[in-house]
């Protein structure tokens, strides 16, 4: 079979199946961070492998169907009015034959490799070993509980090559867990537990989106996803473990906006551990160790946040957050403290 | 027919002419009926069109705000809807599909012309109630897949799904029964000597998309109405934190959404094979092959839906199951390919535009193809699905492969239906564009999915690298756009133009429709032909040696053309006279649901009385017409058995996919309820009394049957009366039973045990009532006299109903009453 690379087959089957790979390598080329045809994981890998081999079947079935066309066309055949008369066949048993058993056996060449990904891809216990982490999918913005207690939201961190089982649930509706560069989609579902499994092989940041369509601002469910090296993530593990940074003495802004955020209606839905016990929208704890905020949208910088804060709907239209009218020394303040928060 | 010849009027009226606004309000001819299709179709193509513009417009460059985000969710659910719904199984069924069907089978008419009136009807209905949220409410907003529970009043309140749901139950009935009109016809009116075997592909196609019609409708039906009932009557079908699963709708969507990508597809590889032997003038090459791998995709594609379902967790066994069954479609559909390769084959190709887009139809619907395989893939699929990819693979089918076949089926059958021609230089331009347009619009799209851009999001980031290619397919949809305007203008220009007109067979045609004047006569056919073989126009004007015909036609000697259809008596040819009540019913059916969607009961009692007036009135219409001997509704079929019989079997056959689907939602729903009262409430004894009434009035009804068939008066009498009192002491028993649960504390919305009985249950007694209904009129057509052994078939007819209502109620008393006095069960 193309594509195992076993030594049973020919070296010019190997080459195609080469020469395809680097020119998908090469229309995947950077400036496509949802890629997914650079894997980062051994899930995204399988998946690779498998698109590589039935590419190369279709590519193979297209070059037949489309060499039959042009022969059928402009080769065998006349043009109404030439002298030559229509062939009157309308069967032949040893063709038919051919066209229906010669597709049976690439599907057979597809199948096998298919059916064991599928189950090499969804193991029903975790990996020994394995990290856990409970991801909950809101309206729009994701939510990520871990096993020792930290939490995080939209930006989750990870272990380079450590099994990772994500258990997905839903708070509301459907909606569906993808970051290309990891591996394929899996649903969200509310009333079900599903699980993705997988292994990171590359340290970076890959960018993942909602695919099931949720609603109005489901192109505004977005999400990055870190893998760090095995130091980085104890380090970032222990940060989220650990209560909201202390304000710096004498930064009198960032102290003014932790009494705003205290007395603003911010504290119903967020949590600041030790300060608000909000559980509706995400934990603002770390929000300053956060590259983008509201799902991926926007960059977290200060004039952002504001924004951010001011007029929710413009940035997500639909979203859950109120704009909270603050006048422009309050704001200032909130958003100097918010930033804080590493 | 007749045996004299006599002498040909000097001007036979097309069925274009006479009538004026009322003729075509009230026709009933199938050809009228198609062009109304055609009409509303062309429109809400325009639509449909100008919504995928703004969606392009939008996605020009990276956070855009050309459109809004509601505006955008509005306009893909909308250019979904419309493109599947009202544009192209109505150019498919209902215009070319009414139009040729009694044409390429000999017949006069359709099986039921009135009932195909009436789905005009409705389906315009279901149309307007799909837009009126333009007025009121705002546009459907969920996707034209309408996911739950998304679609719940609690995420999406307002009228807007509503609309939606309400429409397309509304078109889902008119589609069942255009199904089991067209099945009916090519099943029992074929010309004599029209075998199976001799049917024009596109007949087969047909044929066996409306059995796919008639199985695949109901599913979507049942999520319809248990989305209504969640979205009016608060049950929770749909609820998770009420032990209910949203997946519950993605498997009746899926059941129905599958089938329903091969309704539109199956039509279209019938056209192309009509459509590439002529212009090749070659017979169809592999027939049979193609007939059975019609079947064969018929088949495999009701057990595939889950395919679409790949990333909801089925598990690695379904998964498995579902990729299998979904890469077996790729081999009849494979046959196809290679069967219209090898026709073309050796031909003497005539390379008209009809042609030209059945040639491109068939390299781009093999792109679309062979991506399928890819999502048939399960692991694939997970990178790909609800990615542009899955885009660029549904438009290669949909677009590529079904929208080039109606342009083929347009330049082809247009000469035929119009009286006049397309012009041949726009429509390559027209060709080229729209090859060009669709290839730069569809093509970048896989790369897209392959990037990781996910569908059916209204605003992208300028850092993921989408923006060229998104530019590229907004001018392709550009070029795309221009090259339907040439469309609507050759269309336009073609019935101004007051020279050319179309010849009776201008491309030198196989099958019959190429025999009769273009356009046709209202009666089609003066003579209905003897069919001696496939294709049969042109063995009647050839032979039956093709070869030797076409020897003869190339040496310019002419063959011994029979005189196309010969008029012998026209005035005695009666055609069923045409009927206000199609349109009146339509319009009651379209107040109901305006007046259940904007909460104003008046109106639905306006609407109500207005359809059950106009049944009546059918029916009373019908009653007439019965005496009439040229009735195409009481002909005999080509296999002897009354037309009402088969088109109430294919309506049975439908119905059990009705109640199958009812059914499986109790057994899973059963014991998921939260709290509250379970199947224990059920109280066996009382039901088993009403079991067995029921029974017994199926004997009554076995006995009334006989005494009908017998002329025996009295008895016939007796015999009804008794079915329909024994029916009433079921219903009564049923509605003491439900009266009991209420004051036990079991309503409507308690549980889930308690919606998914109360509904699979209420709904069999709707259909007790409506049989009891039925059987009372026959009760008092025999007491006044009317109904003695010449019209035993109606009784049979009804008896037919009633019996499979008693075999439906056994299932239910068993699955759902019995069962639960086993234990374990």
């Amino acid at each position: 079979m193309i594509g195992r690379g076993s030594n049973r087959y020919s070296t010019a089957a190997i080459a195609i199946q080469v020469a395809i790979a680097l020119a998908i390598a090469g229309c995947s080329a950077a400036g496509h961070p949802m890629t997914t045809l650079a894997p980062k994981s051994n899930l995204a890998q399988w998946i690779q492998t498998l698109f590589i081999e039935v590419t190369v079947w279709d590519a193979i079935i297209l070059a037949i169907v489309v060499f039959a066309f042009i022969l059928a066309v402009f080769v065998f055949s006349s043009r109404v009015g030439e002298a030559a008369p229509a062939s009157t066949a309308s069967s032949d048993l040893g063709l038919e034959i051919a066209w229906t058993l010669g597709p049976t056996l690439v599907l057979v060449m597809i199948s096998v490799p298919t059916i064991r990904t599928i189950f090499r891809s969804q193991p029903v216990v975790a990996p020994a070993g394995a990290l856990e982490i409970k991801v909950v999918a809101h309206q729009w913005w994701w939510e990520f509980d871990y096993p020792d207690g930290a939490k995080t939201s939209n930006e989750p961190h990870i272990p380079v090559d450590r099994p990772i089982r994500l258990s997905l649930e839903s708070a509301d509706i459907i909606h569906s867990f993808w970051v290309p560069q990891l591996g394929g989609k899996r649903d969200v579902v509310p009333g079900q537990i599903n699980e993705l499994t997988f292994m990171a092989t590359v340290p970076g940041m890959y960018p993942g989106q909602c695919a099931e369509f949720c609603g109005l601002s489901h192109a505004n469910m977005r999400f990055r996803v870190f893998v760090d090296s095995p130091d980085d993530f104890a380090k970032w593990d222990r940060a989220q473990l650990a209560g909201p940074a202390a304000i710096p003495a004498g930064d009198l802004l960032a102290s003014n906006g932790a009494k705003v955020f205290a007395n603003s209606p911010c504290t119903t839905c967020h949590m600041i551990q030790g300060i608000s016990k909000g559980y509706i929208g995400p934990d603002l704890t770390h929000f300053a160790s956060r590259t983008t905020l509201a799902a991926g949208v926007l960059k977290n910088t200060p004039e952002n946040v504001a924004k951010w804060i001011g007029n929710p709907q413009e940035t997500k239209p639909g979203a859950n957050m109120p704009a909270l009218l603050l006048p422009g020394p309050k704001m200032n303040a909130l958003v100097a403290y918010l930033e804080g928060l590493k | 027919m007749a045996a004299q010849p006599k002498p040909l009027p000097a001007h036979q009226p097309s069925y274009l002419e006479g009538g004026g606004i009322l003729g075509w309000l009230t026709t009933i001819d199938h050809k009228r009926v198609a062009v109304m299709y055609l009409v509303s179709a062309l429109f809400f193509l325009a639509l449909g069109g100008f919504e995928a513009m703004a969606i392009r417009v939008q996605l020009w460059r990276p956070d855009n705000h050309a459109l809004s985000a509601a505006v955008y969710n509005a306009f893909f659910t909308m250019h979904g809807t419309t493109m599947i719904f009202l544009v192209v199984m109505p150019l498919l069924l209902g215009f070319f599909g009414n139009f040729l069907i009694p044409l390429q089978i000999g017949a006069r008419d359709v099986a039921f012309p009135r009932l195909n009136a009436l789905s005009f009807w409705l389906a315009l209905v279901a149309g307007i109630l799909l837009h009126l949220g333009w007025i009121r409410g705002g546009l459907p907003d969920a996707g034209w897949f309408g996911y739950a529970n998304l679609t719940e009043r609690y995420f999406t309140p307002g009228l807007a799904i509503d609309w939606w749901a309400i429409g397309l139950l509304v078109s889902g009935t008119s589609t069942v029964l255009t199904g089991l009109n067209f099945l009916t016809t090519i099943v029992a009116m074929r010309a004599p000597g029209m075998t199976y075997m001799r049917m024009p592909m596109f007949m087969w196609s047909l044929m066996v998309t409306s059995i796919l019609i008639l199985i695949a409708f109901p599913a979507l039906t049942i999520g319809l109405i248990f989305l209504l009932f969640d979205r009016f009557f608060g049950t929770h079908f749909y609820v998770a934190s009420a032990g209910a699963t949203p997946i519950l709708w993605q498997h009746l969507f899926w059941l129905f959404g599958h089938p329903e990508v091969y309704i539109m597809a199956l039509p279209a590889f019938g056209i192309i094979s009509e459509v590439i032997p002529t212009f090749s003038r070659k017979p169809l090459f592999g027939y049979p092959m193609m007939a059975y791998s019609i079947c064969l995709i018929a088949f495999l594609s009701y057990g595939v839906w889950g395919h679409h379902m790949f990333a909801t967790g089925m598990g690695p066994v379904a998964d498995s199951a579902f990729a299998i069954t979904s890469m077996l479609i790729a081999i009849p559909t494979g046959v196809k390919i290679f069967s219209w390769i090898a026709t073309i084959w050796g031909g003497s190709l005539r390379m008209t535009t009809a042609f030209y887009f059945a040639l491109g139809m068939i390299l781009e619907f093999t792109l679309g193809g062979l991506s399928g395989i890819m999502h048939a893939s399960a692991p694939i699929d997970l990178q790909q699905t609800d990615s542009y990819f899955v885009v660029a693979h549904f438009h290669y089918v949909l677009f590529g492969g079904v929208m080039f076949t109606i342009m083929a089926a347009f330049y082809y059958w247009w000469p035929k239906i119009s009286g006049r021609m397309l012009g041949e230089r726009l429509g390559k331009w027209h060709f080229w564009l729209t090859v060009i347009g669709f290839n730069l619009t569809f093509f970048p799209m896989h790369f897209l999915g392959m990037w990781g851009m996910p569908r059916r999001t209204y605003t992208y980031g300028a850092d993921m690298g989408w923006t060229n290619l998104n530019q590229l397919e907004t001018i392709g949809a550009f070029i795309l756009a221009v090259a339907f305007l040439l469309f609507y203008v050759n269309i336009f220009k073609s019935l101004s133009s007051r020279e050319e007109r179309a010849p009776a067979d201008p491309w030198d045609g196989r099958s019959l429709e190429w025999s009769t004047a273009s356009p046709p006569p209202a009666y089609n056919f003066a003579t209905i032909p003897q069919i001696r073989g496939r294709d049969a126009w042109w063995i009647l004007k050839y032979g039956r040696a093709g070869s030797r015909g076409v020897a003869a036609y190339m040496s310019g000697q002419a063959p011994s053309q029979p005189q196309p259809d010969q008029p012998v008596s026209v005035e005695d040819i009666h055609m069923p006279a045409p009927s206000i009540f199609p349109l009146v019913l339509s319009l009651g059916v379209g107040v109901i649901g305006l007046g259940l969607i904007i909460d104003w009961y008046r109106i639905i009692l306006i609407g109500a009385a207005v359809t059950v007036l106009s049944i009546v009135g059918m029916g009373f219409e019908y009653a007439d017409f019965g005496e009439q001997s040229h009735d195409p509704e009481h002909a005999p079929s080509s296999g002897g058995v009354d037309v009402r019989k088969i088109g109430l079997w294919s309506f049975i056959g439908s119905e059990c996919v009705f109640f199958a689907s009812l059914i499986s939602t109790f057994i899973v729903y059963k014991s998921r309820s939260l709290a509250g009262p379970g199947p224990k409430i059920l109280n066996i004894p009382l039901t088993s009394f009403s079991t067995f009434v029921l029974l017994m009035s199926s004997l009554l009804m076995v006995l009334a049957l006989a005494a009908t068939q017998r002329g025996d008066k009295r008895w016939e009498r007796i015999w009804l009366a008794g079915v329909v009192t024994f029916g009433l002491i079921f219903l009564g028993g049923q509605v003491y039973e439900f009266t009991s649960f209420y004051n036990e504390g079991m309503g409507l919305t308690t549980n889930l045990f308690s919606q998914s009985f109360f509904v699979l249950v209420g709904f069999h007694g709707a259909h007790v009532a409506i049989g009891v209904l039925w059987l009372s009129v026959l009760w008092v057509a025999a007491m006044t006299g009317k109904l003695g052994k010449s019209r035993a078939l109606s009784v049979e007819l009804a008896g037919l109903y009633w019996h499979f209502v008693d075999v439906v109620w056994i299932i239910i008393f068993t699955l759902v009453y019995l069962m639960q006095a086993v234990p374990g069960a």
